[in-house]
């Protein structure tokens, strides 16, 4: 087996970004999957896309436009 | 009328921290490759076209390499004539064949090299600089500039007047997130622009002989929730840490290859809540934006692809650019913004940011106080608890660099720091550091820190004063309506923290009131020494004196004048007063729980005020 490389892009793991960590990860091109070196997480390019997505799930308000007069406004 | 300013800074890097690693992947090192020197330049062209075309001057911090690139040199004289670009000099950027062969080491961060050969390189990059330009820089940075470094450099170069000098919160989450290789540990400064006193960076000057004859500004505006609690180089003015923090819809590719419907509405809330801040600071706002060429790299960042790389710089410009249209935003050079700070900020006069969550989507507020004297956070999510506070006041000498005593860690250090020493919630046993008030009431008992709310901010008399929202205590027979109010009083180092009882459900009723402080001392996350700390309670001129020795013991004092501690390491006292008739207190800590707590207990009605105070004192 060849030595891994890094992918077209350099993808982060997405499992060790969830826990503030940004590792890159290498490309498999036998197995076409990247891998992380720290954590035990593999996927395709697809799959490191779909967990991306996943790790938005805190930035509730991500693609919400503040306006001035909301920085003191609440809910409550 | 409200002034919102921005500093647009660039820097021809000819080797990028990040481009050699990333580019260079599967090659040997070398940092005179021809393709890399060549893209570096053509990523530093495109920021500064990005700047002109949307009428932003910049000021250019030439690097040490640069300076001996002719192209970069005559961009520099071009755009200071065509567009009024201040030339400046950083301490950045100095790797390149020049400086290895001169220095033989690979450190490229100015403040952790030995003295001597900080200042030998500070000779030579002014010298070159100089060499080049025929006169010396009026501004000058690194992302982090320690005193000694400051102060010589002003003393050898006078022009100098404003300087990038530390990146806000980066310290030991950063260093985690970088897998532990990103040695930047400098957090516990302010978040916009100081006049650094020329004891310590972080500390700012209380008066003309602390002066250390520059104004600093942060590297980044960074978000005062986010970063506080997670990496520093996902959530500030920079749009590639955004990008870098996932905080944006992707855009597509077309068939020919162009790149949209990019979103990351994000970034343009945070240069708004800092515009806002002006309301609480004199009508005074500030921004800084400064995006290394390495997060602009052709090969693509993260995941993100050249040109969303590319196009989120344009967008970011393109926002201060309309804003600067509108008349709402004042594009300055680091020396005219220097000029400016000056004549707008007297020493005392402390910078202050209320601040709510823009990302996360809950209703969290902070707010952020920072004056000569200290640095506070107070958590309105923790009914107003201060999570955070470093005494300014002892001004430590904290000399960093090789033949010190720390190397790598710049950080100023807290007595109160949530995250690194837990808050108001621990796991098992002891307490975090924390500051706030427990009511108890018939064997119930209720902290303000489980207690939500908001607050608003007041300035009178001479204090800026927090005015959180009442909060309801509810007890089995008994509900109690407090409110809370924080003055800070403007050239002192002292808190004051007063609970108002608006209403009893008996308003007969008596609650007992325990305000407290629990502390410790340190500058990253692990525990210090605490056998040197002294605890006291005084009354009357007569001490009752604890030398820490992780025993639990305490001690109480009717009517105490004062508790504190003094903990020699920082050079600082800490105490509380009371302004009621109270029980002071101090506790000491154990092994599992390394803390001291500082405290008063009293008695409160309805419609009575409950006041006490903190104060912090250098204490050699």
């Amino acid at each position: 087996m060849a030595q891994a490389g890094k992918g077209k892009l350099n993808y982060r793991c997405p499992s060790c970004f969830l826990r503030d960590l940004d590792i890159d990860m290498f490309y498999d091109k036998d197995k076409k999957e990247y891998y992380c070196i720290r954590c035990q997480y593999t996927g395709s390019e697809e799959d490191v896309q779909e967990k991306n997505q996943l790790a938005r799930f805190r930035y509730r308000s991500m693609l919400k436009r503040y306006s001035m007069e909301d920085f003191e406004k609440f809910e409550d | 009328m409200e002034e919102f300013i921005v500093n647009i800074i660039h820097r021809p890097e000819m080797v990028p921290e990040y481009a050699e690693k990333v580019t260079g992947h599967g090659k040997a090192e070398d940092i005179g490759r021809k393709a890399l020197l060549t893209e570096s330049l053509d990523i530093f062209k495109t920021q500064q076209e990005a700047a002109h075309i949307n009428g932003l001057k910049t000021t250019i911090q030439m690097t040490y390499a640069s300076l001996f690139n002719d192209e970069a040199v005559e961009l520099a004289k071009e755009h200071h004539e065509k567009y009024g670009d201040e030339i400046s000099l950083t301490l950045l950027g100095l790797p390149c064949e020049e400086f290895r062969a001169k220095y033989k080491t690979k450190d490229f961060c100015i403040w952790m090299f030995d003295m001597e050969t900080k200042k030998s390189i500070v000779d030579d990059v002014f010298g070159k600089f100089y060499e080049r330009f025929g006169f010396y820089p009026e501004s000058t940075g690194s992302y982090y500039m320690d005193a000694d470094l400051t102060n010589y450099i002003k003393e050898k170069y006078p022009s100098v007047k404003c300087a990038v000098a530390t990146c806000w919160e980066e310290g030991p989450k950063a260093y985690h997130t970088c897998n532990n290789s990103w040695y930047t540990l400098m957090d516990g400064g302010p978040w916009a622009p100081w006049i650094p006193s020329k004891q310590n960076t972080h500390a700012p000057a209380a008066n003309e002989a602390e002066d250390s004859g520059i104004v600093a500004i942060p590297h980044l505006s960074r978000d005062l929730i986010a970063c506080y609690d997670g990496n520093g180089s996902n959530f500030g003015t920079h749009p590639q840490n955004v990008l870098r923090g996932m905080i944006y819809k992707a855009g597509e590719f077309d068939a020919e290859g162009n790149y949209s419907g990019q979103e990351y509405p994000y970034l343009y809330n945070l240069i708004d809540q800092y515009r806002y801040q002006a309301k609480f600071n004199n009508g005074y706002a500030y921004n800084m934006m400064f995006v290394g060429p390495g997060w602009m790299n052709k090969m693509g960042r993260w995941e993100a692809p050249y040109e969303l790389l590319r196009q989120s710089y344009f967008d970011g410009c393109a926002y201060y650019g309309q804003l600067k249209k509108e008349g709402k935003l004042k594009d300055m050079t680091m020396a005219e913004f220097a000029d400016y700070y000056r004549q707008k900020k007297s020493y005392t006069e402390p910078e202050c940011a209320l601040w709510r969550d823009i990302l996360y989507g809950s209703d969290k507020q902070l707010f952020w106080y920072c004056d000569p004297f200290m640095r506070a956070c107070v958590n309105m999510n923790q009914g107003g608890a201060i999570v955070d506070l470093r005494p300014y006041v002892s001004k430590l000498e904290w000399k960093v660099g090789i033949g010190t005593d720390h190397v790598q860690e710049a950080g100023y250090p807290f007595l109160i720091q949530e995250k690194y020493r837990a808050g108001y919630f621990t796991h098992y046993a002891g307490e975090g550091t924390v500051r706030s008030a427990k009511l108890c009431y018939n064997g119930e008992e209720v902290d303000l820190c489980q207690c939500r709310t908001h607050a608003h901010f007041e300035e009178a008399n001479g204090e800026r004063k927090l005015i959180l929202d009442p909060v309801d205590i509810e007890f089995y027979d008994l509900t109690v309506k407090l409110q809370t109010v924080i003055a800070f009083p403007e050239g002192g180092s002292d808190i004051r923290i007063e609970r108002h009882i608006l209403e009893m459900s008996n308003p007969d009723a008596e609650v007992s009131i325990n305000e407290y402080m629990v502390a410790c001392y340190g500058i990253t996350e692990y525990p210090e020494d605490m056998t040197c700390i002294t605890l006291n309670a005084a009354k009357d001129g007569k001490n009752e004196e604890l030398q820490y020795a992780y025993k639990c013991r305490e001690c109480n004092v009717e009517g105490a004048d004062e508790v504190s501690a003094l903990i020699p390491p920082i050079h600082t006292k800490v105490s509380m007063t009371c302004d009621n008739a109270a029980t002071g207190y101090y506790r000491e800590g154990y092994a599992f729980s390394p803390m001291f707590t500082l405290g008063y207990t009293g008695a409160i009605k309805d419609k009575e005020v409950f006041s006490t105070w903190l104060k912090l004192e250098k204490a050699n």
